[in-house]
């Protein structure tokens, strides 16, 4: 478990962390979701020692550390921009703890070898970081920081400087690491999808505030203020509200959209909107909408559905919110 | 860009002609002059007690420069790039000072510091001769020296960034481990180059050295002196080619022995 507790941390005039307060369960894989900005870096780079907490304290496995120096963490941490011993092997990198540590060389060797098979580096011992690709040095990397046996895995957009296919795969492949070595993993991202992807937990952070933290699906379908609602997952407003876009139904009918809403508690109620246009999204089709009052807005619907209503662009259609996942902020229970 | 034939060619021939008239031809004068009467000549001319007394005496300058320049040299470029100081631009600017100040102000202003009569004369009349002894020329060559090792690994420094310190600090390193195995070795090549420069330019000080030197052949000469006082007080003229060319020997072997060095630690 790792606990930051009324963690503060100004530069010059801006606030990165503004009295955070956060607890990571063992075992789990948490997500520190946000935009730029909103000092999820600077959060993570506090637990790991390379930033200085203003106030507050950090403990892991119940020991404070808030002024012991990164060595003595017990961390293992994982940059953006891989952070590669440049005039080392990849085996030096992966046994660069172990060596400091002044293990015997026939462990660190043992070790080392099977580190690089996990991370599908077998046979690239002695090459050097430059000659891999970010990829490569990324699962390099991540071997390194594991090496020493960490309480905690730390990772800093580790994906950012990635190309999307390769970030994919990455990140499925961290998940599947975590699954077998279940180290407590905090990770940084700005990236809700990641988030989502990878993260048994997510904590959305916004201008140096935790705005919420909780498992995936309590996050994007109750969250708990306008900003968690907008940051996971595309939003369109409606009546005023604030809706996810598959959670919009459309009717042909006026009657029956009423009938329906009806049923719907607290629903911004039945909107007409002409239809501006028909985006077929493989599974789903978007429509592009405008309201009476000019407001435009998005409804995601299934490739049946759309078939049934046969939409034309610029005929008028009446839309009507469904689903449970508007923004929960008048239910104190789920706000933080 | 395209460049014409012509032109490519003719740029060619002009880059070339002018290194070979600046450079190339003054050194192969002196070379020929050298050799031309012979090799046992050449060795008799720089192994005169006062030849010999001269090469001694610059190697212990340079023996004596190159750590204490390493040592600073480096610590106040990490000080420079790493540090978040009231002054950090002052001391910017200090850095250059010898490059800036002509070589014969720094002698003068030496005498004036540890002269008989300067600030810290009391430790000459103790009997510790700075000025006019080998004090004060190492202290000479310092200073001249000074900037090189900061001004070449300053920039790598910057370019390297801090995230590989970071990141073996969280592997457990701490500084000095860091510093060893990470930093230092991120840093060689433009350490080699700043010890390079510091070298030559400590082999071949004249100015600031000529000051603070009593200039006795023999005892308080280093080797650019010496090629000096040949040409100059001796007139031997072949005299000065032959110590002319021993220096610049010495300054190709410690070039082509720091290329070695590092090769073969690169590749370890």
């Amino acid at each position: 478990m790792i606990t930051v507790t009324s963690a503060r941390k100004d530069y010059g005039s801006f606030t990165a962390l503004d009295d955070v307060s956060l607890d990571i369960p063992s075992g789990s894989l948490t997500a520190l979701l946000g935009p730029s900005g909103s000092g999820k870096s600077t959060l993570l780079r506090a637990i790991a020692g390379l930033e200085e907490l203003d106030s507050g304290t950090v403990t892991i496995e119940g020991r404070d550390v808030t002024d012991e120096p990164p060595q003595r963490r017990g961390i293992g941490f994982v940059f953006q921009h891989y952070a590669a011993f440049k005039h080392m092997t990849v085996r030096d990198n992966v046994a660069f703890g172990l060596t400091i540590r002044k293990r015997p060389k026939a462990e660190t060797a043992k070790k080392v070898d099977e580190l690089l098979e996990i991370v599908g580096l077998d046979g690239f011992q002695h090459r050097y970081p430059a000659q891999l690709s970010g990829g490569q040095r990324q699962r390099m990397a991540l071997a390194r920081a594991l090496a020493v046996d960490p309480q905690v895995l730390l990772l800093d957009e580790p994906f950012g400087a990635l190309d999307a296919k390769v970030r994919t795969d990455l990140r499925q492949w961290l998940r599947r690491l975590h699954d077998e070595v279940h180290v407590t993993t905090v990770l940084v991202t700005h990236d809700q999808e990641e988030a989502l992807d990878v993260a048994d937990r997510i904590a959305v952070l916004n201008k140096g505030r935790i705005e919420q933290v909780g498992d995936p699906v309590t996050l994007y379908e109750r969250p708990a203020n306008d900003f968690v609602m907008g940051f996971l997952g595309s939003v369109a407003h409606l009546g005023g509200q604030l809706v996810r876009p598959h959670d919009i139904a459309l009717e042909r009918d006026r009657a029956t959209a009423l009938a329906l809403d009806a049923k719907v508690p607290d629903s911004p109620g039945v909107i007409d909107a002409v239809v501006e246009r028909v985006v077929p999204l493989g599974f789903e089709v978007r429509v592009d909408l405008r309201a009476d009052s000019g407001e435009r807005f998005a409804a995601q619907i299934t490739r049946r559905d759309a078939a049934e209503l046969q939409l034309r662009e610029g005929e008028t259609i009446h839309a009507r919110a469904v689903g449970r996942s508007s923004v929960v902020d008048h239910d104190p229970a789920l706000a933080i | 860009m395209r460049v014409s034939r012509g032109t490519r060619l003719s740029l060619r021939v002009v880059a070339l002609g002018y290194l070979f008239v600046l450079l190339a031809v003054p050194i192969g004068v002196i070379l020929w002059r050298t050799f031309e009467p012979g090799l046992s000549e050449f060795i008799a001319s720089i192994s005169t007690p006062a030849a010999r007394s001269a090469l001694n005496l610059s190697l212990l300058i340079v023996a004596i420069t190159v750590p204490v320049n390493v040592v600073f040299g480096v610590a106040t470029a990490l000080a420079l790039v790493r540090g978040r100081f009231r002054g950090r631009g002052l001391l910017q600017a200090v850095v250059d000072l010898p490059f800036a100040v002509s070589p014969i102000v720094v002698g003068v202003s030496l005498i004036m510091l540890w002269g008989a009569g300067g600030w810290f004369g009391a430790l000459d009349r103790a009997g510790f001769q700075v000025i006019f002894g080998i004090p004060g020329m190492v202290l000479a060559t310092i200073f001249v020296t000074l900037p090189f090792v900061v001004r070449e690994v300053e920039p790598v420094l910057h370019e390297i960034g801090q995230e590989q310190e970071q990141a073996a600090s969280t592997l457990g390193a701490n500084g000095w481990q860091t510093f060893w195995r990470i930093t230092l070795p991120a840093i060689r090549w433009g350490l080699t180059y700043g010890v390079v420069l510091t070298v030559a330019r400590a082999l071949g000080e004249f100015g600031a050295v000529i000051m603070v030197s009593s200039g006795f052949p023999g005892v308080s000469q280093t080797l650019t002196l010496l090629v000096h006082s040949r040409y100059i007080d001796d007139h031997n003229t072949y005299g000065a080619y032959a110590a002319a060319t021993l220096l610049m020997g010495i300054a190709l072997v410690v070039l082509l022995l720091m290329t070695l060095l590092d090769r073969k630690r690169s590749d370890r």
